[in-house]
């Protein structure tokens, strides 16, 4: 048989490309200066290519750079009332006035008390023309509750009045409500994770790693805690909170159950990689060389599994979101004067507001697109955290 | 107002030291004249008439008594009506089927439209020297299930109930002193209670939302009874109700403020007809029913009332669909526009009534709580003062009720006989300044950086108030006062609770501060006993522990330490041995000073507005009207057994 195959016990003949080749040199085209790219680097590069999350992540990061400057951006404070607007729809913002450029201006409302039906019916004024302000001294606040200040981005016209997406039962300017409860909302996610995720690190870490009796301890008590439905968990937890509690102190609490509840799937995943990482024999060498326990699972193997622990943070950061609204829409969670998304919609809550005031559901709006938006960065990061795939 | 008997005069029956035998015949005359004669005139509902044809039951004239009792429609300005027709009203839980016997309000004797007592299910009562009270039945008296109403009832209850300390015991309200009345049967239709002295409150007792209880259908009840039962089917029915003992059972089954047993014979306007656990609990009417109109028409005209089991949430939406036919709780003040909206979509109708309570929302500082630095704070009347004038009530009467309610310290109404200006303005007005000047004289210290005072022992002063939950109208109140106190310098804030819970832990001492309604009677006249003006029960959040202490007598709780208080106590017992029309006045007045001047509990608005719905073809339902737990029992002296559906079109 004439094949290609050499006789039995001849050496095989292969084939050897004699294009001069350096082992040092850097892959060119598409690869063009990845073979020294730093795993961040890679990472990024991946990331980018994601659209939608690099969109999210813009989002995001603007969202959460405006919390540090709510008061600048909100044009009333958190708990400023007008009672002589009560319940008024949102206004529109006009350019024209009959045909007349005018600038961004809102008309003037008149209130009528209607008393047949007992309600306020409001109606534009054509004649009272207000034009906004910008970068304009309106209401005082203390900015970080510290510094006296009342520059705003934008204002009401002297003596005028600006609720873009109406007022509540009180008058509140919902606008500005949403705005402030986004500090909250938006902080005790990122604070629930953060505690989930150290709980997750140090415990997963610790069970991944050394095993045994530890590890097994550990699984068991992942598993009940995962097997009893949230819901009723976070009742009972939210439950124990003191009612003598400030609001304060019971935002810190919210924010610590959230956290303790969400850090059993962290755990899991941080042990299953430690697993397969501590075989390796880097693990092996620092083992031999003396190196401590925590030394090794933070230095050697951590590293190893970052990139995951970080994009499914960014996925349980909505989870947390949803999980204080849901939890003060139960009554159980954050309560006034403290204000947070949660809070709104539960004020938001009954047929009146449906039927009539149906402006007072808008911060439904921001809470759809902060999940989405850290839902398609957690999509992204993921792809994004191994980039040989 | 013929056919609707007054007593001789205002609560006079209790007035003078005779009443004299004028007067009684009197009232019994005035029962007689105007019942059509047994046998001719009277109809009952068509409803009934295949059961009345088949034999089941006896012909109406048979069902009603001798001389029935005649609601003169006319006379109230409403008019005859017919028969037929189901009424569906919403409730938001199992538990609130308890309306029903509330509504339906059949009582021994009962108030009238102008509050004055008079006889319902009793055809006439004699009082003597204002503590022998002797009871007239009506000849022919029958219960639901067709058995005759006699004082064989009354002896059962007394003798086999009330005696025996296994079933409950006297309830307090009926011993005077520690001592219950002698009991006495004159003959079968005629009893007699009296005690050693005046007891005012007897009657205003039975004719209360959840009466007094001194009768029961006997000859049921004794299936229930180990005295008259063989031990053999009590067993078997302790078993069958899953209950520990024979006295559970009977209180079980002879349980009335929930009716919750179809089989128990009962006096109401309409019976149950449903065993929970249900959705929907179906009222049929009492065929043995002892009210008739002018025109002999056997009341109620309505032959059922469907109750279907909602929730709160969700109520004033199906409201204003039309899918409720008389909505008077249920739905609040805020719902009206909603409702009032749909009048012109669903064929309903809505209207405006006036709630009965001292308060529509009221600041209750628990006086007895376990924290020693609030309740010494709570204490010091200055405190109370300062908390109350530092609420602006025109801006919560502006913002939350249209104006439409009346700014005013939790007193009585203007409606009520013993209402003063000066008790509703006390302390009601607005002046933050003097709020400060008041607390910078308590125990607080002058407010720090953060506007807020400091407690003696440092912590904030902050107060948690707690509430019921069962209406928004509560944390908007609070939210407005939350601004207010935080003006003078204390913080308020928030807790949204539940009604048994915070009871539990108002009792505790948990709660520093509950937020309730303000008097439940603010429409008292001088015969109604003041009990809510002093600590007399456990409910009342400003002093749980020393209201405990009084019902008690003086087995729980502790003693009130405050010398205004412990007069407040020593004014209920002087009412309730009080002979005289003016004396019962003057105790009313000086209760009512005490609490204008000390502020016990920190009114708001009152006279705030009920919206009643109905259906556009219910009649006879007043347009206006006072509603509320007392003393109106809800609808139940607007005598809902008179409401009517008028055929459409």
């Amino acid at each position: 048989m004439n094949g290609p195959l050499p006789p039995p016990g001849r050496e095989l003949g292969h084939y050897v490309s004699d294009i001069p080749f350096d082992p040092k040199a850097e892959p060119g085209g598409a690869y063009l200066g990845m073979g020294s790219a730093s795993q961040f680097r890679l990472t990024w590069l991946k990331f980018r290519r994601h659209r939608l999350a690099l969109i999210s992540g813009v989002f995001l990061l603007v969202i959460y750079g405006s919390l540090l400057i709510t008061e600048f951006l909100a044009p009333y404070r958190l708990d400023s009332r007008n009672l002589d607007f009560i319940y008024a729809p949102p206004q529109r913002v006009h350019l024209f006035h009959e045909g007349q450029w005018v600038g961004p201006f809102v008309y003037g409302q008149t209130m009528r008390l209607d008393l047949d039906q007992l309600r306020r019916v409001y109606s534009d004024d054509p004649q009272d023309i207000q034009k906004l302000r910008f970068f304009c001294r309106g209401e005082e606040y203390r900015f970080w509750k510290l510094l006296p200040a009342d520059l705003h981005l934008f204002c009401p016209a002297e003596g005028g009045r600006l609720n873009l997406l109406g007022t509540d039962r009180l008058g509140r300017d919902v606008l500005s409500r949403i705005l402030h409860g986004a500090r909250i909302s938006l902080t005790i996610g990122l604070l629930g994770t953060m505690v989930s995720f150290v709980l997750g690190i140090v415990i997963g870490g610790i069970a991944g790693y050394r095993g045994g009796w530890f590890d097994h301890a550990m699984q068991r008590m992942i598993e009940v805690i995962q097997s009893i439905p949230s819901i009723p968990l976070w009742m009972t937890l939210a439950a124990i909170i003191p009612m003598s509690w400030s609001p304060l102190l019971v935002y810190l609490g919210i924010t610590v159950i959230l956290g303790m509840l969400d850090w059993t799937g962290q755990a899991r995943a941080v042990r299953s990689k430690l697993f397969a990482l501590r075989e390796e024999d880097y693990v092996l060498a620092a083992e031999l060389m003396g190196a401590k326990t925590p030394r090794i699972i933070g230095r050697h193997l951590l590293p190893g599994v970052l990139s995951h622990l970080i994009a499914s943070a960014s996925l349980s950061v909505p989870a947390m979101i949803l999980g204080e609204t849901a939890l003060t829409f139960l009554g159980l969670g954050l309560r006034p004067p403290v204000t947070s998304w949660g809070i709104l919609l539960t004020e938001a809550r009954g047929i009146n507001i449906v039927a009539l005031y149906p402006w007072l559901l808008w911060p439904m709006l921001p809470i759809i697109l902060v999940i989405l938006a850290f839902n398609f960065l957690g999509d992204g990061l993921r792809d994004a955290a191994d980039p040989y795939h | 107002m013929p056919g609707v008997c007054h007593s001789p005069d205002r609560g006079g029956a209790m007035k003078g030291p005779v009443l004299t035998r004028r007067k009684a015949t009197a009232m019994l005359a005035c029962a007689t004249a105007f019942g059509p004669q047994a046998g001719r005139g009277f109809t009952g509902a068509a409803m009934l008439d295949e059961r009345v044809a088949a034999g089941e039951l006896p012909p109406v004239e048979m069902r009603l008594p001798v001389e029935p009792r005649v609601i003169d429609l006319d006379a109230l300005g409403r008019s005859a009506g017919q028969h037929g027709g189901t009424l569906r009203v919403l409730i938001g839980g199992q538990r609130d089927i308890r309306y029903m016997p509330i509504n339906g309000y059949a009582r021994l004797v009962g108030y009238d439209l102008q509050l004055n007592l008079v006889a319902d299910i009793l055809s006439a009562w004699e009082v003597h020297e204002g503590r022998s009270f002797t009871l007239h039945l009506r000849k022919g008296h029958r219960w639901s299930d067709g058995h005759p109403f006699t004082a064989e009832d009354f002896r059962y209850c007394w003798q086999d109930v009330i005696l025996r300390d296994d079933l409950g015991g006297m309830p307090p309200e009926m011993r005077l002193e520690g001592q219950g009345p002698d009991f006495e049967l004159l003959d079968d239709l005629t009893l007699r209670y009296s005690w050693p002295a005046p007891l005012p409150d007897f009657l205003p007792l039975l004719a209360a939302p959840s009466p007094l209880r001194i009768c029961m259908p006997a000859h049921y009840m004794k299936g229930f009874h180990a005295s008259y039962a063989s031990p053999d089917r009590l067993d078997a029915l302790i078993r069958a109700e899953r209950v520990d003992d024979w006295q559970a059972l009977h209180q079980k089954m002879s349980r009335i403020t929930r009716p919750e047993n179809p089989d128990l014979p009962t006096l109401d306007p309409w019976r149950p007809r449903t065993r929970p656990p249900a959705q929907q609990f179906v009222f049929e009417r009492n065929p043995f029913f002892h009210r008739v109109d002018q025109k002999g028409r056997q009341l109620p005209y309505v032959d059922r009332v469907v109750m279907n089991v909602s929730t709160y949430d969700i109520i004033p939406a199906k409201v204003a669909t039309g899918e409720s036919d008389l909505q008077a709780f249920g739905i609040d003040f805020s719902d009206y526009t909603l409702v009032k909206e749909a009048e012109s979509r669903f064929p309903i109708k809505v209207d405006l009534w006036t709630r009965t309570q001292g308060s529509r929302v009221a600041l209750l500082p628990n006086m007895t709580c376990a924290d020693p630095v609030w309740s010494a704070l709570f204490r010091d009347v200055r405190l109370r003062r300062a908390l109350s004038i530092a609420i602006d009530r025109t801006e919560i009467n502006k913002a939350l009720f249209f104006g439409l309610a009346r700014e005013s310290a939790n007193t009585v109404m203007p409606e009520s006989p013993l209402y003063r200006e000066e008790y509703a303005r006390a302390w009601a007005q607005y002046d933050p300044d003097q709020a400060n000047a008041l607390l910078d004289q308590t125990l607080l210290s002058k407010p720090r950086m953060d506007g807020l005072r400091r407690l003696p022992d440092g912590r904030v002063a902050g107060i948690l108030a707690e509430t019921a939950g069962e209406s928004t109208v509560e944390t908007d109140v609070l939210e407005l006062v939350a601004g207010h106190f935080h003006a003078v310098g204390i913080a308020l804030w928030t807790r949204v609770s539940q009604r048994d819970l915070l009871r539990s832990r108002s009792m505790a001492g948990q709660t520093s501060m509950a937020v309730w309604m303000g008097l439940d009677n603010a429409v008292p006249t001088a015969e109604m006993p003041p009990y809510e003006l002093a600590p007399t029960t456990d409910d009342q959040h400003q002093w749980p522990r020393w209201g405990v202490h009084y019902s008690s007598k003086g087995a729980q709780g502790i003693a009130p330490e405050l010398p205004e208080v412990q007069e407040l106590v020593a004014l209920v017992r002087r009412w309730r041995l009080s002979r005289s029309h003016d004396e019962r006045t003057e105790i009313w007045h000086r209760m009512l000073a005490i609490h204008a001047d000390q502020v016990f509990t920190i009114g708001t608005v009152n006279g705030a507005k009920q919206p009643v719905a109905r259906h556009a073809r219910l009649q006879n339902v007043p347009e206006t009207g006072l509603i509320g737990f007392q003393p109106t029992s809800l609808l139940g002296i607007y005598m809902p057994d008179t409401f009517w559906q008028k055929d459409e079109g």
